[in-house]
């Protein structure tokens, strides 16, 4: 009798609490199966294909704002990065050859980002409103260079004279119904997982967002870890940015707008804490589902912009206030 | 009118899986000092908590003032003349002295005007020459403990629980707040005073109660107290000594420092011998830290020179430090030492990641063992490694840190404020293990500002004033009065 109520009671609080540890997860099960009943369409493989292709550049945004996150800082310049790496990259098909122009376009993304991270550590720049601003100014900066650079005028892929197959690939193209985008992002995903879990780098990010002076102490460079983040979240930038030049085809200087909110809140719902430290890049893959399903949902609702608007607006709050509860 | 100002009987307070009080029952007549001491989770913390309304007790009764109070709030105890100043002072620096004593209340005073006249009266009448208009940032951790104190007597306190008043004061600022205690008590003001320091206890106290585990183990006047029974009675068995016997040293240079100077410190000259524990005396921003913080590489310095055996090291930052064999046990444990979010582990683990990599990769199986050898070893409480370093006592908090760098062996350890806010029995294991460092051939340098601890513990003291060296005692051929003497300049 003993033994049988012991057992009852593990298995309900061990439901518990796996609730409690997977909200995230609960909720994208509860939004699917709502949206699901109400308008069964949204199960539709158009529909699910049309999502998956919707997605980019996001993911590769977020993946690299969880690792600035976990350091316990925050990186709005990834609109300017976006904007200018994806105006270059379109801009050197050209003169480079299609390889060519990607890989300047990554390495563009990478010196913006250790240029914003050597800025950072030179100002001193510590704590999070100076680290916001900072980021938010050479935000502007990189998206001005990128209006100068292309006149304000669109690039357009179709006008290149050299081929860009992998650009069409990176944008259409599939393998059986899985997007081939997804399945390179899938491979860059495992990468920066196994980085942030297995490395000494990765873990001296995880020191300095948990704190930094204490990490400085036992012998952590912070200052070079910090570079490290930002360059992460520039490549990651570059790589977003060619992911959504393949899907629209198309390249302009404001083309990055809105991605850095969007990419600090699918962190945040993956349960990253804006604190610093504590984080998982697997979790913040999650956030994004939510949010992409969140987005797709109300528009199969039809709910209108303004109302999706203030949705995301309500889930980031309740995701930080969620956090806040953790610690307690 | 009841005689007794306080009387807390038989309280309970259950958390899950712990009785933090059992059957807690005290009474504090009007116009007391009432000492509580106890070790690090004795309970003292959570009692005050309730009394205070952070926490509702499960059971018992309290009668404050003839009162009896069910439930309260903190703002509730404050209008009702129970006000409790932390250890971490609560206070806004970026406003002046007479804003915080009134802070949310200007009305009550007509204006600002009105507040600064009363908060001059009330500095006046505990004879603080405290400028109102001054910002608090800009004050000393005394002049701060004296705002706090103003600002319980203008709630017109009948009770002011003072949780560790003396762990940032300097010797002869605790003396100052010795002469106020001895005032508030003289106008029929009640104190609580909480602390780890048995000197302050015996010195200010009239009556005292031992807790231990959440009970109340004992309480009488302090003038029957010994202060081995008090001892005793906190840890619950005989400790012999405070402090172990000292470890001997060998006169063989292990390091030596030559020229240190940063905007601070001026000609730091000194050398540490093999097996030795040297102690840094000094007032609370005499240089001490600064000291240790420019050896170690943390602060920039320039022009000087550092000998490991006679050979020159270049040590321009922790890293280049820890490769030298040096390791640091920093004085703010929460701010500069842990990570407290994280775990045991990780926190063990943190100084010798970079030995456990190959190409790289983090070894975690070697991580684990690492962490468990040094929770065996040092006999941390904890109920695993993956336990977050949070939810562990100061003492053992601590003893993570110190084995954080046992397990990197160093040749040199730095402990600034190894004890501060520890218990008499978890600050006797770290004594002990800094005589077992010292006698495997280590040496330590230690900063405290408790006199009797360095005098105890250290082979050699170096006063330091103003940022130099103003003295060099063999503690066995000084007094303390000496000592001090060269510490105040």
């Amino acid at each position: 009798m003993r033994v049988g109520n012991r057992m009852k009671e593990n298995t309900s609080t061990r439901f518990i609490n796996f609730i409690k540890n997977n909200l995230v997860l609960m909720a994208i099960v509860v939004l699917v199966v709502v949206t699901a009943i109400v308008q069964p369409k949204f199960l539709s493989a158009a529909n699910l294909t049309n999502v998956m292709r919707q997605l980019w550049p996001l993911p590769f945004i977020a993946l690299g704002m969880t690792f600035v996150i976990i350091g316990g800082f925050i990186d709005l310049s990834v609109v300017g990065m976006i904007s200018l790496s994806g105006v270059v990259t379109v801009a050197l098909i050209d003169p480079l050859g299609q390889v060519g122009a990607i890989l300047c376009g990554i390495l563009l993304g990478a010196m913006m980002g250790y240029l914003n991270g050597t800025i950072l550590t030179a100002c001193g720049a510590m704590i999070q409103a100076e680290v916001l601003f900072i980021t938010f100014g050479m935000s502007s900066i990189y998206t001005a260079i990128a209006l100068l650079l292309t006149n304000a005028e669109t690039l357009r892929i179709a006008r290149c004279i050299k081929p860009y197959t992998i650009f069409t690939a990176l944008g259409s193209g599939t393998v059986g119904i899985v997007p081939i985008v997804l399945i390179v992002f899938a491979v860059i995903l495992t990468i920066m997982h196994l980085f942030y879990k297995k490395t000494l780098a990765g873990r001296n990010i995880s020191l300095m967002g948990g704190n930094k002076e204490a990490a400085f102490l036992t012998g952590c460079n912070v200052k070079r870890s910090m570079r490290l983040v930002y360059t992460i979240s520039g490549i990651m930038s570059a790589m977003g940015a060619i992911s959504l030049v393949s899907r629209v085809t198309t390249a302009t200087a404001t083309s990055g707008t809105g991605y850095e909110t969007n990419a600090i809140l699918c962190v945040v719902v993956g349960g990253t804490t804006l604190k610093g430290g504590k984080g998982s890049v697997l979790r913040t893959m999650l956030g994004v589902a939510l949010v992409v399903l969140l987005g797709n949902c109300m528009n199969m609702l039809g709910l209108s912009t303004y109302m999706q608007t203030v949705m995301r607006g309500a889930v980031l709050v309740i995701a930080i206030w969620l956090d806040n509860r953790k610690e307690l | 009118m009841d005689e007794s100002i306080l009387v807390v009987k038989d309280v309970c307070k259950y958390f899950p899986g712990v009785t933090a009080l059992d059957h807690v029952s005290i009474e504090v007549p009007r116009g007391v000092v009432y000492g509580i001491v106890g070790e690090n989770g004795a309970g003292k913390s959570t009692l005050m908590k309730i009394l205070s309304g952070v926490y509702e007790k499960d059971e018992g009764t309290v009668i404050f003032n003839g009162e009896t109070i069910e439930r309260t709030t903190p703002i509730q105890a404050l209008r009702r003349g129970l006000s409790i100043i932390y250890q971490e002072f609560n206070l806004v620096n970026t406003m002046t002295v007479g804003e915080n004593i009134f802070l949310g209340r200007f009305n009550e005073n007509h204006g600002m005007r009105g507040t600064h006249k009363k908060a001059r009266e009330l500095l006046d009448s505990i004879g603080s020459t405290i400028n109102t208009y001054s910002m608090v940032g800009d004050l000393s951790a005394s002049e701060m403990q004296m705002v706090e104190i103003t600002k319980a007597l203008s709630f017109d306190s009948k009770l002011i629980i003072m949780d560790e008043p003396s762990s940032s004061l300097t010797s002869e600022e605790l003396k100052r707040l010795g002469v106020i205690i001895n005032q508030l008590r003289d106008k029929g003001i009640s104190i609580i005073y909480i602390s780890h320091k048995l000197d302050e206890i015996f010195e200010y106290c009239d009556i005292v109660t031992v807790m231990r585990d959440g009970h109340v183990i004992d309480t009488k006047p302090v003038s029957e107290f010994t202060r081995n029974e008090m001892i005793t009675k906190m840890v619950g068995r005989t400790l012999e000594n405070e402090y172990p016997p000292r470890a001997h040293f060998v006169e063989e240079p292990l390091l030596e420092v030559r020229n240190l100077n940063t905007r601070k410190l001026h000609n730091i000259n000194f050398t540490l011998h093999k097996g030795e524990i040297l102690g840094l005396v000094g007032l609370v921003g005499a240089g001490r830290t600064e000291i240790i913080r420019a050896l170690y590489g943390a602060d920039k310095a320039h022009g000087h020179d550092i000998l490991l055996r006679g050979q020159p090291v270049k040590i321009r930052n922790p890293k280049q430090a820890m490769q030298a064999g040096i390791g640091l046990v920093p004085e703010d444990r929460k701010r500069e030492g842990l990570i407290l979010p994280f775990s045991v582990e990780s926190n063990i683990t943190m100084a010798s990641l970079e030995r456990l990599s190959k190409f790289g990769i983090v070894n975690h199986a070697a991580e684990k063992d690492i962490a468990q050898r040094q929770i065996d070893a040092l006999s941390i409480k904890t109920p695993s490694r993956i336990t977050k370093m949070v939810s562990l006592s100061g003492g053992n908090q601590q003893k993570c840190i110190v084995g954080r760098w046992l397990e990197r062996n160093p040749q040199i350890l730095i402990l600034d404020e190894p004890t501060r806010g520890i218990d008499v029995g978890a600050k006797y294991e770290i004594y002990v293990l800094m005589n077992k460092i010292v006698e495997a051939g280590g040496a330590i340098i230690m900063i405290s500002s408790e006199l009797p601890e360095v005098l105890n513990m250290s082979n050699r003291v170096l006063t330091i004033c103003g940022g130099r060296i103003t003295g060099e005692f063999i503690p066995e051929h000084a007094t303390a009065a000496e000592i001090m003497d060269k510490a105040i300049g």
